[in-house]
């Protein structure tokens, strides 16, 4: 169909203010504006930036990630030795951070759970010991209890010749937590691939469980059997291999503890600031997302005849985890970052060795940043993702 | 059909009974609540031993065996042998957590500034005082020049006397506003027609009076800060809890303007601005705080000239500013997606541009629906500012850490803490309660404004 | 109201009222804080039977079939369904709900799960069905109540006198001898309530026995035995359709019958 332009017929030329307020004409005039500039910004900066180094008599580049750090580090999941480079230090850094974040994530859940269902407990004074506890944890900064952790708790622990014992097995002390180290021996292998055939047993027990409930209706007892076999039977091939492992003991020598594994103190403090900050969180997320399940949904499920365990499973926690699921996942992500803080009592995560002392001594301060920026954002990201494709999977269908 | 003659039967209801006595009143509610089985029964009992427990703990360390007066920790530890809280030394450094160094016969500043904050944003609780939205703009954009010159003294640039004498300007034009509408005028600007005689004149006329007036006052609040002599203070020697206050107060009044401005870039129709926007959120959203902290004290003097040398304290803000702001972005993005897609279209409709769209129609319905998560950004933005005590700013923790090192309250930690940790909360406490507030007053978007 | 539409349709239902009683309140009370919602309720339904209950709303009027199922607890009196004593008992309970089926007024349908996963839930979870059998016995339920080609779809892709339909054979997969209706109809528009209450008329001709909370007077007189009035927690009066709307006793029931049919 033949349409009749409007506005600027071609062949007469336009006036100024007319070209000016063409909607596609402003448009590119904005973004060519707000790109001039930034880039002016940019290119202001980068010449900032060489007379800079220049005036300190240094070079940008990455080609001082190979030469020896030569500092030490207090303690480190990856090996490492005070004459590795400065690339080995970054990845030392990342492992730290990692693997208290990890652990932090997986009990800060557990604990966060356990806080929700205590805040929704029809017991007054169970749910108001949950909102207290929410309360005072998510109103103090998380650096604060950090210190408090450090300062307060580990730091006036005793010395290590007078350590608090736990079935003299573990011990704590102001140096750090000690315990036992296991050692595999000839043949531990079997176990480990009995743990694997019993991970795979469980797992195969459960869908035929399922498989025969829907066939026959007939139920069987698969979470306690699976349970008994996930245990049993992996007990059983080490006591028939005829127990394969002994363990290290820590055990005091002189003045501290020899043996054994151990994490500092720095790192018990942290861990246990960061799972008990970020459970108020979680458990905010539990409950918001429980509640947010109608209660006409409970009433359904008992006028069915649904009891209220199988209502809680087959109703309600199906429904509550896609509103508890996406917060979850984001304080997850926070934990990772606020185990950065880690450098104020001293554990040597990414930041404190790699940013802080790496870059006291190198001097290469945008190299250095830009690289633990890029950590903590492939993490975001991935996480991000992560949790777009939850959200996409479980999204309701709805008209 | 039914129709009422007198030979009806007529329905007197039965009187109501008063339920069973163990369903209500103290008896039903313990049952109801905390003794509802055998299970219920011993949480009960668990809990309350357990609070019972602590708080008697609690009681113990804080009060019975604390000690109030000593002159140093030692003291302390001898007088309790440990049992007690050494309120003594968190008393003798009280000043440090609240003003870090900063000099004690100057430290009336820093009380008069708050003050005048104080007074300043107290009209926002006026029932009658109109034009709210002024008030605090008013005080956002001026309060800090003020503030600066009042914290920092010595000789200001000219610039910094002009904005000092708008702020001065600005607030006395708050008050003779909370009073002209209190008595009967309509804003300060009708008490100001009418009262010159103005009020039957032209309505062009009217700015002049304004301006006069403004001039006047202004010209009168110049001459009277040209005779301050404040002695200067270096903001090295700023600290406590003064100075989590201001880096955090300068952060929370920029998240919310640079917060929409990121916002609506995000959700722009032109590319580049989108983008520009997006990548600035996503990258200082995904990284730890204390990293743009670092970024600001190790990257940003090398990007900036030789000749500058910019104060610490300076690049700090600048690096707070910038998280909150991406923050505030997405909170912002959210309560803009939150908005019915109805009201632009209505909006648009109606012929207004997009500028008058946001902000007449989108931006107050979006903020009232964002109330919740700004006040709990605000708080979360308070807490995070104590991480400038890792790169050496004397904030109130690296001053509660400080008298721990102090030879003679050496080893005092728990006491300071748990001082510092009061203070939060009860700041971040109120808040967020006062947002839930405001939350139920405002109403779910009809409410009044 | 639908009062006429209805009428024209036919003749009131064969009544298949046996003598045996199913359920039985006597002396019920129930009170919300100090609130007094049943005040002495006295009732006995008869197998077969169906009851439509009317009443301004606060009148009591849902709670006391709320409590037939205990959703709501009673503090005093005596229930009986089935002849199971409803008390504290859970097994009493469990035996009580697999038994009354219960549609609500806002569906409630699980929205995580497909209309035939709603309907075959309680039977394999509760019943123990085998899930090839629950989902045959639903599809019937489904065809019984003339949606079975949304069996895949979620509620949340239906209508709503859809999803009323698909909670009503939902409840019905449990082949309950009793079935509770609490106001069925009132979240519905006007062209939905029809094909809710012609799936209730159905179920009413097999011999279901039915308490209905309901405002549609045009089903109590073409489906009810007995129509009941509440009012501030107490039966004002109850009797057979005919003489209920033609030659009610109390002047309350007049001004309510009034006020509902003036329209």
């Amino acid at each position: 169909m033949a349409v009749l332009e409007k506005g600027s017929p071609r062949g007469r030329s336009r006036s100024l203010s007319e070209w000016l307020n063409d909607e596609r004409v402003r448009s590119v005039l904005y973004q060519a504006i707000v790109a001039i500039v930034v880039i002016a910004v940019a290119r202001y900066l980068f010449t900032n930036t060489s007379e800079n180094l220049q005036a300190r008599g240094m070079s940008a580049g990455f080609d001082f990630l190979t030469s020896s750090a030569g500092f030490s580090i207090a303690w480190s999941v990856l090996p490492y030795t005070a004459g590795d480079s400065y690339f080995h230090v970054y990845l030392v850094g990342i492992g730290n951070t990692l693997m208290v974040a990890l652990v932090a994530i997986l009990c800060t859940t557990l604990l966060g759970f356990f806080v929700g269902i205590m805040r929704l407990s029809k017991n007054w004074l169970i749910s108001q010991i949950a909102a207290w506890y929410v309360e005072i944890l998510r109103n103090t900064p998380l650096l604060l209890q950090i210190l408090f952790w450090f300062l307060a708790v580990f730091s006036l622990l005793p010395r290590p010749n007078k350590s608090l014992s736990f079935l003299d097995l573990f011990f704590l002390n102001n140096r750090g937590l000690y315990m036992p180290a296991p050692v595999p021996g000839e043949g531990f292998n079997v176990t480990l691939i009995a743990v694997l055939v019993a991970i795979a047993a469980t797992y195969a027990l459960a869908v035929w469980a399922r498989k025969r409930h829907f066939a026959t209706g007939q139920r069987f007892p698969a979470f306690w059997t699976g349970l008994g076999v996930l245990f049993g039977l992996p007990l059983l091939v080490f006591l028939v291999t005829g127990s394969p492992l002994s363990f290290d003991y820590a055990a005091l020598k002189g003045f501290n503890f020899q043996g054994g594994a151990s994490v500092p103190p720095a790192f018990c403090a942290l861990l246990l600031a960061l799972v008990i900050y970020h459970s108020a969180y979680m458990a905010e997320a539990v409950r918001a997302g429980i509640m947010s399940v109608s209660h006409g949904q409970t009433e359904a499920a008992y006028s069915l005849g649904l009891r209220p365990g199988m209502t809680l499973r087959l109703v309600i926690i199906p429904q509550a985890m896609r509103a508890v699921v996406p917060p979850m996942i984001s304080n997850w992500m926070n934990v990772v970052k606020n185990s950065s803080l880690a450098i104020a009592i001293g554990y040597p995560d990414l930041v404190a060795v790699y940013m802080q002392t790496s870059l006291n001594q190198s001097g290469h301060a945008i190299e250095i940043v830009a690289m633990v920026m890029l950590f903590y954002m492939s993490v975001s990201l991935s996480i991000s993702f992560a949790l777009n494709y939850y959200n996409k999977i479980v999204q309701l269908k709805e008209r | 059909m039914a129709e009422l003659t007198h030979t009806d039967a007529v329905f007197r209801p039965k009187p109501s009974q008063p339920p069973p006595p163990n369903t209500v009143g103290a008896i039903g509610w313990l049952r109801k609540n905390l003794f509802g089985g055998p299970f219920d029964s011993l949480m009960t009992i668990v809990g309350a031993s357990l609070i019972a427990y602590f708080a008697y703990a609690l009681f113990q360390y804080g009060v019975v065996n604390a000690v109030w007066e000593a002159d140093s920790y030692r003291e302390c530890l001898d007088a309790t042998k440990g049992a007690g809280a050494c309120w003594a030394g968190v008393d003798k450094w009280m000043n440090n957590y609240l003003y870090g160094r900063y000099p004690d016969a100057e430290q009336w500043r820093v009380n008069l500034g708050g003050l005048i904050l104080a007074v300043w944003l107290a009209p926002f609780w006026f029932p009658k005082v109109t034009h709210k939205i002024m008030v605090g703009v008013s005080a956002v954009l001026t309060f800090p020049f003020l503030a600066a010159q009042m914290f920092l003294g010595g000789d200001a640039i000219w610039f910094m006397q002009g904005m000092v004498a708008v702020a001065l300007t600005l607030f006395a034009a708050v008050w003779l506003h909370v009073i002209a509408c209190y008595t009967g005028y309509k804003s300060l600007g009708d008490a100001l027609v009418r009262l010159t005689g103005f009020a039957d004149k032209d309505d062009r006329l009217h700015k002049y009076v304004f301006l006069v007036a403004f001039g006047a006052v202004w010209f009168a609040a110049l001459i009277f800060q040209a005779n301050w002599d404040l002695k200067p203070v270096q903001t090295t020697n700023w600290g406590g809890l003064f100075l989590t206050l201001v880096i955090s107060g300068i952060g929370i009044s920029t998240a919310l303007p640079s917060g929409v401005i990121l916002a609506l870039g995000r959700r722009s129709k032109m590319p580049v601005i989108r983008v520009f926007c997006t990548a600035f959120i996503e990258l200082f959203r995904s990284v730890p705080l204390i990293t743009i902290l670092f970024m600001a004290v190790t990257m940003m003097p090398l990007f900036l000239p030789v000749t500058l040398n910019p104060d610490k304290l300076v690049l700090v803000i600048v690096a707070v500013c910038i998280f909150a702001a991406a923050y505030m972005a997405e909170i912002v993005r959210g309560g803009l997606q939150a908005i019915n897609n109805g009201q632009y279209e209505a909006a648009q409709a109606m012929g207004l541009n997009y500028w008058k769209m946001m902000t007449l129609i989108v931006m107050p319905q979006a903020l009232k629906l964002m109330i919740p998560n700004i006040v709990g950004n605000f708080i979360g933005l308070l807490k995070d500012t104590t991480l400038v005590s890792i790169i050496g700013l004397y904030d109130i923790l690296l001053m509660v850490r400080a008298s721990g090192q102090d030879p003679k309250w050496l080893g005092m930690h728990t006491e300071p803490m748990l001082f510092a940790a009061a203070v939060f909360f009860v700041i971040c406490f109120v808040m967020s309660k006062y947002s839930q507030h405001l939350e139920r007053t405002i109403g779910g978007g009809y409410g009044r404004r | 109201m639908s009062l006429e539409t209805v009428d024209s349709e036919g003749q009131h239902i064969a009544s298949a009222v046996s003598d045996e009683v199913v359920i039985n309140l006597s002396q019920v009370n129930k009170w919300y804080g100090d609130f007094h919602v049943l005040k002495d309720i006295d009732l006995t339904v008869y197998k077969g039977e169906r009851i439509v209950i009317c009443g301004p709303s606060g009148s009591g009027k849902s709670t006391l079939i709320r409590c037939i199922n205990r959703l709501e607890e009673h503090q005093r009196g005596d229930i009986q369904v089935n002849g199971v004593t409803m008390d504290t008992n859970l097994k009493n309970i469990d035996a009580i709900r697999r038994d009354v089926g219960m549609v609500f007024q806002q569906f409630n349908l699980f929205p995580h799960l497909t209309v035939l996963e709603n309907c075959t839930l309680a039977p394999i979870w509760v019943k123990n069905m085998a899930k090839s059998e629950a989902e045959s016995v639903a599809m019937t339920l489904l065809e019984r109540v003339q949606i079975p080609e949304q069996a895949a779809k979620y509620p949340g892709q239906l209508s709503g006198g859809q999803q009323q339909r698909v909670a009503i054979a939902r409840s019905l997969a449990m082949n309950p001898n009793i079935m509770l209706f609490d106001e069925p109809t009132s979240a519905l528009d006007p062209e939905m309530i029809s094909e809710v209450l012609d799936v209730m008329v159905g179920l009413a001709e097999s011999g279901m026995t039915m308490l209905v909370v309901t405002h549609e007077m045009g089903f109590a007189k073409r489906v009810a035995d007995r129509v009941i009035f509440m009012d501030q927690g107490e039966i004002v009066e109850q009797n057979t359709p005919g003489e209920f709307f033609n030659n009610p006793k109390s002047d309350r029931t007049k001004l309510f019958l009034s006020q509902i049919l003036a329209h």
